[in-house]
């Protein structure tokens, strides 16, 4: 192996009584993809902010070159090289392209009046270098997610910046903007920049990186290794010690005679849905699958009345209903729905475990008068945090304080403290480790078991694959297909890609006819 | 719709333009008197005080805070202008420069304590609003000071050519000078910047600290020369000057599409959101409606205003989606 560009030898990071990193070493070649993986508390994020000189380590030392440095803070890392891309934008609004761009050499000389034609000059070479064809003086606020994370690469490079470390890049790209990402890097790569990569998404991993690290437990599990001649399973076992338990449930028979209990007929939604058919029955999992942007959250939010269909049915228990708001949704029909957006949607992070798993509970419980008393809440809402198995100090402990495993056991724990018959989930797993994964998907088929009925709507193929009884997908804002899944995996996921795909590119086809 | 009405749409200042235009039109139809020259110059008289208050307010919120204490600084400002022509007998220039100096520390001494506390501004210049509102009441006992210069009188009342009163020279520089800094100076674009996203800002070496002290400096010596510029136009020394600039200040930015979270003002649209305001003022004056309804109506326009930015907001937004579909 050449010569490192980057190197963490032996970095360990202590927190009052947390060992978050112990002696974790990663080595970064030029003109290289490495991967860096780790389950959640793993230490993955220590290291990545250990690398932007974000924390300084406690032990250990950084070579740049082969020569120890110090990063005192993101600017010193900034300045000697690494560059970073967040999973959290990072531009300004309003600016422009080229002004973004070029942000950095213009707040040197506050003084001296910008040139705009030279600064969208200067952008655009940027641009040219990644194959970008933007109009440096459009806004990004103008532009989708993908194309301004390519403007913060961008961004990166006009720094000069050696190492790029991209966190968790693909999160919110459809697999189109992820293949031209891919494409990206793979041309960054062979201009010899070393890029690290960061992804809970494994399938990607394998497809680009030629090098990983793994973290568990604060240590290297593996470090620096080729990703030549490792499998999925292989990496799976070195994150979580084990081979990942593929669950080996029996195909579950819900009797096609079973009552519905949730069903949409030709629905349209102000978000542009059309047409849409959906049935659930009770005590099964139907799968809404399709790609970032197909309108899956956008239907759920309407059929809980957040914005109201404008055409179409729908029916609760056989009866046709008209649901205009949540409250109606949850208390009269008791329909609940665990948003993707556990820290914006899902949670108050400012208030306790007892009363964002009691939230739900407020209107029934409440006495005469409106009164309400914690020890209702907490008969009724304590078993369902036990049967999860929330681990917290107390019920009075602030949900941000919380692992994110944990603040999502007490997003489902309200829903169902309700008391719910239909439960939609959607993209339960995000951001939690995969022995909770696993855990909540027990957890769910137990619930479907039990008779309710669970719209899952997940961009997770394997987590679609294990859990579904059906498979709905959904492209563009329309239904264009189902599948009875049948738990087996490569059929599957090709089935299912083919329907998104078979409407995708039918209008090219039509264009080339 | 053609492309180019669009691109009109969209910018800041097409709609309050309009509006003004509109309310000019009807106005001046209704009633020939508000076209008058004497009419006009009461008016200019108006935008050019409120300008610099407007201004004052819209560069923190460029940076995404907002600055309760405007009217105290300048009211303290104004009366310390006064005073020192009558108590100590200074030059109008020297006691000008002395008052435009007391803003700038006022300004100053907001960013700081935000900067270092990081306690947020609404809090810091509330407290500061009573303090400068305070040191205002102690040095003049709550009684005007009388004591202005004659030739200072002479340049809040005379005109320099038509209706067009002297008192908007140094108003029409200053908007000059916040345009080319927010627009063409790094230091602009600093502030806009960490209105817009701080940590990006800071990212990209930009002192987040540093930006919101020169936003509330800037802020102090605006509301100044509004007190100075006022005591110019009043001939006295109020000490109650300040005291109902608050909600214009907000008024006038919102109504030029100001985002109140920070990151996008507009200088040209903020005044045109005065000269609205002065419009419909006066409009209600020469009608002969109750004088306490100006309230009212400055309520509503806010409101009004706070919509509009709000469903072009909601546009913008939908706005690349829709163009993918």
């Amino acid at each position: 192996m050449s010569e490192p560009v980057f190197e963490a030898r032996r970095v360990s990071k202590f927190f009052p009584g947390v060992k978050a990193l112990q002696e974790v070493s990663i080595r970064l070649a030029a003109g290289s993809i490495h991967a860096l993986l780790g389950e959640n508390g793993a230490g993955k994020s220590t290291l990545i902010k250990i690398i932007t000189g974000v924390y300084r380590p406690d032990e250990g030392e950084l070579l740049l070159d082969g020569r120890p440095i110090a990063l005192g803070s993101p600017r010193e890392a900034m300045a000697a090289g690494i560059g970073v891309v967040h999973q959290e934008r990072n531009l300004i609004p309003r600016f422009s392209v080229g002004e973004n761009i070029m942000l950095e050499h213009l707040a040197t000389q506050l003084l001296r009046p910008i040139d705009y034609a030279s600064v969208n000059a200067a952008a655009t070479k940027w641009l040219d270098v990644l194959g970008l064809h933007l109009d440096p003086a459009l806004p990004v606020s103008r532009l989708s997610v993908a194309k301004m994370q390519m403007v913060e690469i961008a961004k990166a490079l006009s720094l000069r910046s050696r190492v790029l470390l991209l966190d968790e890049p693909t999160a919110s790209l459809t697999p189109h903007e992820t293949e031209t990402l891919f494409g990206l890097l793979q041309k960054l790569r062979h201009d010899g920049v070393s890029i690290i990569f960061v992804s809970h998404k494994l399938e990607e991993v394998q497809e680009i990186c030629d090098q990983v690290t793994v973290l568990r437990d604060g240590r290297n599990a593996c470090d620096s290794r080729s990703m030549a001649g490792l499998g999925r399973q292989n990496i799976v076992q070195l994150m979580i010690g084990r081979s990942e338990q593929i669950p080996d449930w029996a195909a579950r028979h819900t009797a096609s005679s079973a009552a519905m209990a949730i069903e949409l007929k030709g629905v349209a939604t102000p978000f542009g849905h059309s047409n849409i058919d959906l049935a659930v029955r009770r005590g099964e999992i139907v799968g809404l699958y399709g790609l970032v942007g197909s309108g899956r959250t956008e239907l759920a939010k309407s059929i809980m009345g957040l914005v109201p269909p404008t055409a179409g049915t729908l029916s609760v228990d056989g009866r046709p209903v008209a649901i205009r708001d949540v409250a109606e949704a949850l208390h009269t029909h008791r329909i609940g729905y665990v948003s993707e957006d556990r820290k914006g949607e899902g949670l108050i992070l400012i208030h306790s475990v007892l009363d964002n798993a009691g939230i739900t509970l407020w209107r029934r419980l409440a006495r005469r008068a409106g009164l309400l008393f914690d020890s209702a809440v907490r008969r009724d809402a304590e078993p369902f945090l036990r049967k999860l198995e929330v681990r917290t100090p107390s019920l009075s402990q602030l949900v941000g304080n919380l692992s994110g495993g944990n603040q999502q056991k007490i997003s489902v724990a309200k829903w169902l403290a309700a008391g719910v018959r239909v439960l939609i989930v959607d993209e339960p797993s995000v951001g939690i480790d995969i022995k909770t994964k696993a855990y909540l998907h027990e957890l769910l088929r137990e619930l479907a078991e039990g008779g309710t009925a669970i719209l899952l709507i997940t961009s997770d193929m394997p987590e679609m694959i294990t859990l579904a009884d059906r498979i709905v997908i959904m492209n563009d804002y329309r239904i264009v297909g189902e599948l009875d899944n049948s738990r087996d995996y490569v059929p599957m996921s090709e089935g299912i890609m083919n329907l998104i795909h078979a409407i995708a590119d039918a209008p090219a086809a039509e264009a080339a006819q | 719709m053609t492309a180019g009405l669009r691109s009109y749409l969209e910018t800041d200042w097409f709609g309050p333009l309009a509006i003004t235009a509109l309310a000019v039109a009807v106005i001046g139809g209704l009633n020939p008197s508000f076209l008058s020259p004497f009419n006009i110059q009461v008016l200019l008289l108006a935008i050019a005080v409120n300008t610099l208050i407007a201004l004052s307010q819209m560069i923190i919120i460029a940076v995404g805070q907002m600055n309760l204490a405007v009217g105290a600084i300048g009211g303290l400002a104004a009366v310390c202008f006064a005073g020192l022509m009558q108590v100590w007998g200074l030059p109008p220039v020297a006691a000008a420069v002395a008052a435009l100096a007391i803003g700038l520390a006022a300004g100053i001494l907001n960013g700081i304590f935000i900067a270092v506390t990081e306690i947020s501004a609404f809090v810091i210049t509330l407290a500061s609003l009573s303090v400068y509102k305070g040191i205002n009441l102690g040095i003049t006992r709550a009684q005007p000071f009388y004591g202005v210069a004659d030739s200072v009188k002479a340049f809040g009342n005379t005109t320099v050519f038509g209706p067009v009163p002297w008192l908007m020279v140094p108003t029409l520089v200053v908007v000059g000078l916040i345009w080319y800094l927010l627009n063409r100076l790094p230091l602009g674009r600093s502030i806009l910047a960490v209105g817009g996203n701080s940590h990006a800002a800071e990212l990209s070496g930009i002192s987040v600290s540093s930006t919101l002290i020169t936003a509330h400096a800037i802020s102090g010596l605006l509301a100044a020369l509004a007190g100075v510029v006022l005591v110019a136009r009043l001939q006295i020394g109020q000490p109650t000057i300040g005291d109902d600039w608050l909600i214009l200040s907000f008024a006038a930015p919102v109504i030029g599409g100001a985002v109140l979270s920070g990151g996008h003002v507009s200088t040209s649209a903020t005044v045109l959101g005065v000269a609205i305001v002065a419009i419909i003022t006066q409009a209600l004056v020469l009608f002969r409606i109750d004088p306490f309804f100006v309230q009212v109506v400055l309520g509503g326009l806010i409101l009004w205003a706070v919509g509009v930015n709000r469903w072009r907001e909601v546009r913008l937004r939908q706005g690349p989606r829709r163009a993918l579909r």
